[in-house]
């Protein structure tokens, strides 16, 4: 492969400041910072509009941007977008695949794109069907595959050319939870060689399991960072009772735990929610009241996301 | 600028990969249409106008139609194949993802233009000259000016994707655009005997240009003198034309 992109300027693959990028009279990005270091990957969370994929877009110079600076494999994507191209691997939101061509021709068709040398071309393609379990439908046509398997298309696509920098924008969004498994130990695998991985998702769980570092955004603007762990902790540490939605319930989950300062509750579509310090203390506190949950659990991402985005339904929803 | 023509040759590439996946079915109506009409309007029609300027109806005919065969088929894919693979394929966004840019995805559509409308016409050509309409020595002239015109022609349809809104709105360019270009760019009727009016409006039409030099080749008459009158204006509407689409669909791909 021609050229090796410069990344002597510290360890990032990514550096974004005051990232800004403005639609007409929507903001949709507003000075957006973060890194992305190498061999990480970084998930980037929010909710419907929150400016993930153009974020995305500007990333890989497919949208210019309104402000900021950014550095991508050491170059600027407003300059060299070619360059930064060169090493790049990209699972877009939409599929974007050619329905009516047969998926092995398809595949070659952008392994020419991706600039693979002829006689290489074949070789490549084949290798990665194979790896993705899609071999024994290489001639088929694209439309004629299920979800699953397009999306994974749509990963041999993003593996062609080996990329330094793996970019994911909501690639397990509708599919069955064995394609899901088999998509992330891929991500795992792809990171253990090195690749570094940019990761939006609607699943926390997702986001939980394959990212070392997490920022959630919404309406264009970063609210939070960190290790999924330390998010946890920060923003909503602790064990959640979890009661059915009944409403004379929620008059007195209410009462009790507005009454205790490390005590809070909140409503969600599974029913009325306690959260307490820990485990030990939720359950006393419930049971002397003759509050009977119907299960507790810790906390989790998809706690922590919802208190900073909140539970109402946003513009974009 | 070499890497920029080998990105642009792959986006060319990749319409012809989709295009050959159904090329009978993708030919057929580019080549019947011209073909039917040239029979249809030649002879049947032809038996009631003996003479055009000393030629049979039919050869009349041939030159025009087989130049416009560049304009449908640039219009079509600049307008509703653009905003067919732009809007619901997301085919630029695939394509955006590897080292092509925009201004390769532009370039690219030109060259698959060019090519396309070269190619048609010079079926539709060699289908004439096979049934002795038209003459050999000058007719490797169409395809190069069928060429000229499918890129005139794309830009005109790059600029109308630039503008609608939804797909339905092409048809009103087709309509009172596309339509009276090429009912009045002297491929049915001489145009000397029309109103001033509408021989000057034919003046910035390059598909007139183009079917002038055409019959010129195909009739095998004046062809250098014909050349030298339309040729600069062919080329100068088209060096209006590609940069103002240039311009009108490059924030369409990148913004
Ligand atoms: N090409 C565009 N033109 C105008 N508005 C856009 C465009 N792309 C995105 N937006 C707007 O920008 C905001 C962020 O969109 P997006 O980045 O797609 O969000 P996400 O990927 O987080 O769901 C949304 O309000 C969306 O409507
Ligand atoms: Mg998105």
């Amino acid at each position: 492969m021609e050229g090796t992109a410069n990344t002597s300027a510290g360890e990032s693959v990514i550096e974004c400041q005051g990232l800004t990028k403005v639609f007409g009279n929507i903001e949709a990005v507003s000075g957006t910072d973060f890194s992305l270091r190498r061999g990480e990957c970084f998930g980037l969370l929010g909710p419907n509009g929150a400016g993930k994929s153009t974020v995305i877009r500007i990333i890989y110079g497919a949208t210019p941007r309104t402000g900021g600076s950014l550095r991508v494999l050491g170059y600027d994507p407003a300059i060299d977008a070619r360059a930064i191209k060169k090493h790049l691997g990209v699972v877009t939101q939409n599929n974007a695949l050619d329905e009516d061509m047969a998926l092995r021709d398809n595949m070659l068709m952008y392994a020419r794109c991706v600039g693979i040398a002829r006689r290489d071309r074949a070789g490549r393609v084949d290798e990665l069907l194979d790896s993705l379990s899609l071999a024994h439908r290489a001639t088929a046509r694209i439309r004629q595959l299920s979800g699953g398997m397009q999306r994974r298309v749509v990963f041999v696509r993003a593996l062609l050319r080996r990329p330094r920098l793996l970019i994911l924008d909501e690639p397990t969004t509708g599919l069955d939870p064995a394609v899901r498994l088999h998509l992330w130990e891929r991500v795992r695998a792809l990171k253990a060689d090195g690749s570094s991985i940019l990761l939006t998702t609607h699943y926390m769980d997702e986001a939980e399991r394959l990212c070392d570092r997490i920022v959630i955004m919404d309406r264009g603007r970063i609210r939070a960072e960190g290790s999924p762990r330390a998010l946890i902790e920060r923003h909503c540490p602790g064990t959640i009772a979890v009661f059915p939605p009944d409403p004379g319930l929620r008059r007195r989950v209410a009462q009790v735990a507005d009454a205790t300062p490390e005590f809070t509750w909140f409503e969600d579509r599974a029913g009325v929610n306690v959260r307490g310090p820990d485990l030990r203390s939720v359950e006393e506190f419930l049971f002397k009241r003759g509050l009977v949950p119907l299960m507790l659990r810790p906390s989790n991402l998809e706690d922590v996301f919802l208190e900073i985005t909140g539970r109402e339904l946003g513009d974009d929803a | 600028m070499l890497e920029t023509l080998q990105l642009a040759w792959r986006v060319t590439m990749r319409h012809w990969d989709v295009y050959r996946q159904n090329l009978i079915a993708n030919m057929s109506p580019t080549i019947s249409d011209p073909v039917f009409i040239i029979l249809a309007l030649g002879i049947g029609l032809g038996a009631y106008v003996s003479d055009m300027d000393g030629r049979t109806y039919l050869m009349y005919l041939a030159p025009g139609l087989a130049i416009s065969t560049a304009l449908w088929t640039a219009f079509f894919e600049t307008s509703y194949g653009f905003f067919i693979r732009h809007t619901y394929e997301h085919v630029y966004e695939a394509m955006l993802t590897t080292p092509i840019g925009p201004h390769e995805i532009i370039l690219g559509e030109f060259i698959w233009v060019a090519l396309k409308g070269a190619g048609m016409s010079l079926v539709v050509t060699l289908v004439l000259l096979i049934f002795q309409v038209g003459a050999w020595p000058l007719a490797w002239v169409l395809p190069f000016v069928a060429a000229m015109v499918a890129i005139s022609c794309g830009a005109i349809g790059f600029i109308s994707s630039s503008f609608v809104r939804n797909i339905n709105q092409f048809q009103t360019v087709y309509a009172f655009l596309i339509n009276p270009l090429f009912f009045f760019s002297g491929i049915f009727f001489p145009l000397d005997q029309t109103p001033i009016a509408i021989r000057s409006i034919c003046y910035i039409s390059p598909l007139f240009h183009g079917v002038r030099i055409g019959q010129a080749a195909l009739w095998n008459e004046d062809l250098v003198a014909t050349l030298l009158h339309h040729g600069p204006l062919l080329v100068g509407l088209t060096a209006i034309l590609v940069p103002a689409a240039w311009l009108r669909i490059h924030p369409k791909l990148y913004r």
